[in-house]
Protein backbone atom coordinates (compact mmCIF):
# COMPACT_ATOMS: atom_id res chain seq x y z
CA UNK A 1 0.00 0.00 0.00
CA UNK A 2 1.81 2.99 -1.08
CA UNK A 3 0.83 6.02 -3.34
CA UNK A 4 2.01 5.11 -6.96
CA UNK A 5 1.66 8.70 -9.04
CA UNK A 6 -0.56 11.37 -10.10
CA UNK A 7 -4.16 10.60 -11.21
CA UNK A 8 -6.84 12.90 -12.58
CA UNK A 9 -9.60 10.34 -11.08
CA UNK A 10 -12.01 8.30 -13.64
CA UNK A 11 -15.37 9.05 -11.95
CA UNK A 12 -14.67 12.80 -12.08
CA UNK A 13 -13.96 12.72 -15.56
CA UNK A 14 -17.86 11.34 -15.80
CA UNK A 15 -18.82 13.68 -13.28
CA UNK A 16 -17.68 16.56 -15.22
CA UNK A 17 -20.54 15.25 -18.35
CA UNK A 18 -23.33 15.11 -15.29
CA UNK A 19 -22.11 18.94 -13.92
CA UNK A 20 -20.98 17.37 -10.49
CA UNK A 21 -18.62 20.36 -10.40
CA UNK A 22 -18.45 23.79 -10.32
CA UNK A 23 -14.85 25.69 -10.55
CA UNK A 24 -16.34 29.10 -11.40
CA UNK A 25 -14.49 31.60 -8.88
CA UNK A 26 -17.57 33.25 -8.65
CA UNK A 27 -20.22 30.66 -6.88
CA UNK A 28 -18.07 27.91 -8.02
CA UNK A 29 -18.13 24.57 -5.40
CA UNK A 30 -15.54 24.03 -2.52
CA UNK A 31 -12.54 22.03 -2.66
CA UNK A 32 -10.43 20.74 -0.32
CA UNK A 33 -7.39 19.52 -0.01
CA UNK A 34 -6.59 16.65 2.59
CA UNK A 35 -3.01 15.49 3.38
CA UNK A 36 -2.05 11.36 3.39
CA UNK A 37 0.56 9.38 5.05
CA UNK A 38 2.28 6.72 2.29
CA UNK A 39 0.10 3.37 3.75
CA UNK A 40 -2.91 5.06 1.32
CA UNK A 41 -2.83 3.44 -2.16
CA UNK A 42 -5.18 5.65 -4.30
CA UNK A 43 -5.30 5.27 -7.63
CA UNK A 44 -7.70 6.90 -10.64
CA UNK A 45 -10.06 4.13 -9.48
CA UNK A 46 -10.31 6.43 -6.13
CA UNK A 47 -13.77 8.18 -5.96
CA UNK A 48 -14.36 9.71 -2.36
CA UNK A 49 -12.57 11.59 -0.06
CA UNK A 50 -11.70 9.55 2.88
CA UNK A 51 -10.53 9.65 6.44
CA UNK A 52 -8.37 6.10 6.31
CA UNK A 53 -5.02 7.37 6.83
CA UNK A 54 -5.44 10.97 6.42
CA UNK A 55 -2.49 12.61 8.18
CA UNK A 56 -2.94 13.63 12.20
CA UNK A 57 -0.48 16.82 13.35
CA UNK A 58 -0.37 20.36 14.91
CA UNK A 59 -1.92 22.50 13.11
CA UNK A 60 -3.81 20.15 11.00
CA UNK A 61 -7.46 19.15 11.03
CA UNK A 62 -9.24 16.11 9.19
CA UNK A 63 -10.71 17.00 6.04
CA UNK A 64 -7.67 19.39 4.88
CA UNK A 65 -7.56 22.88 3.52
CA UNK A 66 -10.14 24.96 1.44
CA UNK A 67 -8.48 25.76 -1.69
CA UNK A 68 -8.73 29.00 -3.28
CA UNK A 69 -10.17 28.22 -6.93
CA UNK A 70 -8.54 30.07 -9.84
CA UNK A 71 -11.15 30.50 -12.53
CA UNK A 72 -11.70 28.59 -15.73
CA UNK A 73 -10.24 29.63 -18.81
CA UNK A 74 -9.14 28.46 -22.25
CA UNK A 75 -5.87 29.18 -24.64
CA UNK A 76 -6.31 28.09 -27.90
CA UNK A 77 -7.93 24.65 -27.92
CA UNK A 78 -7.03 23.88 -23.84
CA UNK A 79 -9.58 24.68 -21.06
CA UNK A 80 -7.82 24.51 -17.73
CA UNK A 81 -8.37 25.52 -14.22
CA UNK A 82 -6.24 25.69 -11.04
CA UNK A 83 -5.84 26.36 -7.60
CA UNK A 84 -4.27 28.84 -5.28
CA UNK A 85 -1.43 27.30 -3.43
CA UNK A 86 -2.34 25.96 -0.01
CA UNK A 87 -0.75 26.28 3.43
CA UNK A 88 -1.06 24.57 6.86
CA UNK A 89 1.00 27.15 8.86
CA UNK A 90 3.03 26.56 12.62
CA UNK A 91 2.55 22.88 11.74
CA UNK A 92 3.94 19.83 12.56
CA UNK A 93 3.30 16.97 9.40
CA UNK A 94 4.54 14.66 7.49
CA UNK A 95 2.76 13.21 4.33
CA UNK A 96 3.32 11.85 1.23
CA UNK A 97 0.04 12.72 -1.04
CA UNK A 98 -3.13 14.68 -0.78
CA UNK A 99 -6.71 14.18 -2.42
CA UNK A 100 -8.12 17.37 -3.97
CA UNK A 101 -12.00 16.67 -3.38
CA UNK A 102 -15.55 18.69 -3.97
CA UNK A 103 -16.90 19.26 -0.21
CA UNK A 104 -19.57 20.73 -2.05
CA UNK A 105 -21.09 17.86 -3.81
CA UNK A 106 -22.66 14.78 -1.93
CA UNK A 107 -20.10 12.31 -1.07
CA UNK A 108 -17.19 14.73 -1.56
CA UNK A 109 -16.05 13.16 -4.94
CA UNK A 110 -12.11 13.52 -5.47
CA UNK A 111 -10.62 15.11 -8.34
CA UNK A 112 -7.31 13.95 -8.05
CA UNK A 113 -4.68 12.14 -6.38
CA UNK A 114 -1.47 13.98 -5.91
CA UNK A 115 1.60 12.02 -5.47
CA UNK A 116 4.46 14.30 -3.28
CA UNK A 117 7.53 11.39 -4.79
CA UNK A 118 8.85 11.27 -0.89
CA UNK A 119 7.18 11.99 2.42
CA UNK A 120 6.94 15.40 3.15
CA UNK A 121 7.75 17.04 6.59
CA UNK A 122 7.00 20.46 8.68
CA UNK A 123 8.08 20.99 12.20
CA UNK A 124 6.33 23.81 14.06
CA UNK A 125 6.61 25.47 10.06
CA UNK A 126 4.82 26.15 6.81
CA UNK A 127 3.47 22.68 5.40
CA UNK A 128 2.58 24.19 1.61
CA UNK A 129 1.26 22.21 -1.09
CA UNK A 130 2.37 24.84 -4.51
CA UNK A 131 0.13 24.40 -7.30
CA UNK A 132 1.07 25.00 -11.25
CA UNK A 133 0.89 28.09 -12.95
CA UNK A 134 -2.26 28.09 -14.14
CA UNK A 135 -1.58 27.87 -18.14
CA UNK A 136 -2.68 25.73 -21.01
CA UNK A 137 0.47 23.84 -20.35
CA UNK A 138 0.93 23.35 -16.90
CA UNK A 139 -2.68 23.49 -14.74
CA UNK A 140 -3.54 21.42 -12.69
CA UNK A 141 -6.40 20.39 -14.22
CA UNK A 142 -6.33 20.59 -18.17
CA UNK A 143 -8.97 19.49 -20.92
CA UNK A 144 -7.62 19.95 -24.90
CA UNK B 1 -15.25 19.36 -39.80
CA UNK B 2 -13.33 17.53 -36.90
CA UNK B 3 -10.78 15.51 -38.51
CA UNK B 4 -11.05 11.74 -37.82
CA UNK B 5 -9.15 10.81 -35.14
CA UNK B 6 -9.46 13.87 -33.51
CA UNK B 7 -10.06 13.66 -29.37
CA UNK B 8 -10.71 15.30 -25.93
CA UNK B 9 -7.74 14.51 -23.75
CA UNK B 10 -7.40 15.25 -20.00
CA UNK B 11 -4.32 16.23 -18.56
CA UNK B 12 -2.97 16.57 -14.89
CA UNK B 13 -0.22 19.12 -13.93
CA UNK B 14 1.94 18.57 -10.87
CA UNK B 15 2.41 20.11 -7.52
CA UNK B 16 5.82 20.84 -5.56
CA UNK B 17 5.91 20.76 -1.76
CA UNK B 18 7.66 23.41 0.60
CA UNK B 19 8.08 22.75 4.40
CA UNK B 20 10.09 24.40 6.99
CA UNK B 21 11.16 23.65 10.36
CA UNK B 22 11.19 25.94 13.41
CA UNK B 23 10.47 28.89 10.99
CA UNK B 24 7.91 30.11 8.22
CA UNK B 25 8.82 30.80 4.93
CA UNK B 26 11.05 33.37 4.27
CA UNK B 27 10.59 36.86 1.93
CA UNK B 28 12.57 35.43 -0.51
CA UNK B 29 10.86 32.16 -0.52
CA UNK B 30 7.78 33.74 -0.89
CA UNK B 31 9.27 35.80 -3.25
CA UNK B 32 10.21 33.19 -5.58
CA UNK B 33 6.85 31.13 -5.30
CA UNK B 34 5.43 34.14 -7.15
CA UNK B 35 7.62 35.32 -9.44
CA UNK B 36 7.95 31.59 -10.04
CA UNK B 37 3.44 31.88 -11.39
CA UNK B 38 4.16 34.71 -13.05
CA UNK B 39 7.17 34.69 -15.15
CA UNK B 40 8.20 31.05 -16.78
CA UNK B 41 10.97 30.93 -19.18
CA UNK B 42 10.85 28.39 -22.03
CA UNK B 43 13.88 26.52 -22.75
CA UNK B 44 12.87 26.49 -26.23
CA UNK B 45 12.56 30.22 -26.83
CA UNK B 46 15.42 32.46 -28.59
CA UNK B 47 18.66 32.67 -26.11
CA UNK B 48 18.71 36.10 -26.46
CA UNK B 49 14.61 36.16 -25.65
CA UNK B 50 15.25 33.72 -22.84
CA UNK B 51 18.33 36.12 -21.38
CA UNK B 52 15.49 39.15 -21.43
CA UNK B 53 13.22 37.40 -19.53
CA UNK B 54 15.32 35.90 -16.26
CA UNK B 55 16.20 39.55 -16.43
CA UNK B 56 13.01 40.82 -16.31
CA UNK B 57 11.89 37.79 -13.63
CA UNK B 58 15.24 38.85 -11.42
CA UNK B 59 14.36 41.95 -11.09
CA UNK B 60 10.26 41.10 -10.07
CA UNK B 61 11.53 38.64 -7.70
CA UNK B 62 13.47 41.66 -6.37
CA UNK B 63 10.34 44.10 -6.08
CA UNK B 64 7.63 41.48 -4.88
CA UNK B 65 10.66 40.59 -2.05
CA UNK B 66 10.10 43.94 -0.79
CA UNK B 67 7.04 44.61 -0.92
CA UNK B 68 6.29 40.82 0.64
CA UNK B 69 8.92 42.44 3.91
CA UNK B 70 6.52 45.59 3.91
CA UNK B 71 3.61 43.95 4.22
CA UNK B 72 5.39 41.73 7.07
CA UNK B 73 6.55 45.30 8.79
CA UNK B 74 3.33 46.47 8.72
CA UNK B 75 1.43 43.25 9.72
CA UNK B 76 4.52 43.58 13.02
CA UNK B 77 3.01 47.16 13.82
CA UNK B 78 -0.09 46.01 13.81
CA UNK B 79 0.80 42.98 16.21
CA UNK B 80 2.95 45.04 18.49
CA UNK B 81 0.10 47.45 19.32
CA UNK B 82 -2.45 44.65 19.92
CA UNK B 83 -0.08 42.99 22.66
CA UNK B 84 0.50 46.81 23.92
CA UNK B 85 -3.00 47.24 24.31
CA UNK B 86 -3.28 43.66 26.06
CA UNK B 87 -0.55 44.92 28.59
CA UNK B 88 1.87 42.78 27.28
CA UNK B 89 4.78 45.32 26.96
CA UNK B 90 7.08 41.99 26.79
CA UNK B 91 5.60 40.14 23.83
CA UNK B 92 5.53 43.78 21.91
CA UNK B 93 8.94 44.09 22.38
CA UNK B 94 9.66 40.30 21.66
CA UNK B 95 7.29 40.75 18.17
CA UNK B 96 9.06 44.64 17.18
CA UNK B 97 12.69 42.34 17.37
CA UNK B 98 11.56 39.30 15.03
Amino acid sequence: MAFSGNFMCTSFKKELMEAVHNFKNSGGNTFRIALYTNSSSFTAATTAYTSSNEVSGTNYTAKGNSLTRVDPTTSSTTAYTDFADSTWSSSTITARGALVYNDSASGDPTVCVLDFGSDKSSSSGDFTVVFPTASSSAAIIRIA
Amino acid sequence: MIPAGAEISSAMGSVEVHTTSQRGASPEEVAQRCVDKIVSVSDSANPLIQQQARAFKENIHKVVEFYVRQGIEGYKTDLYNEALKAGDDSLAKIIRRL
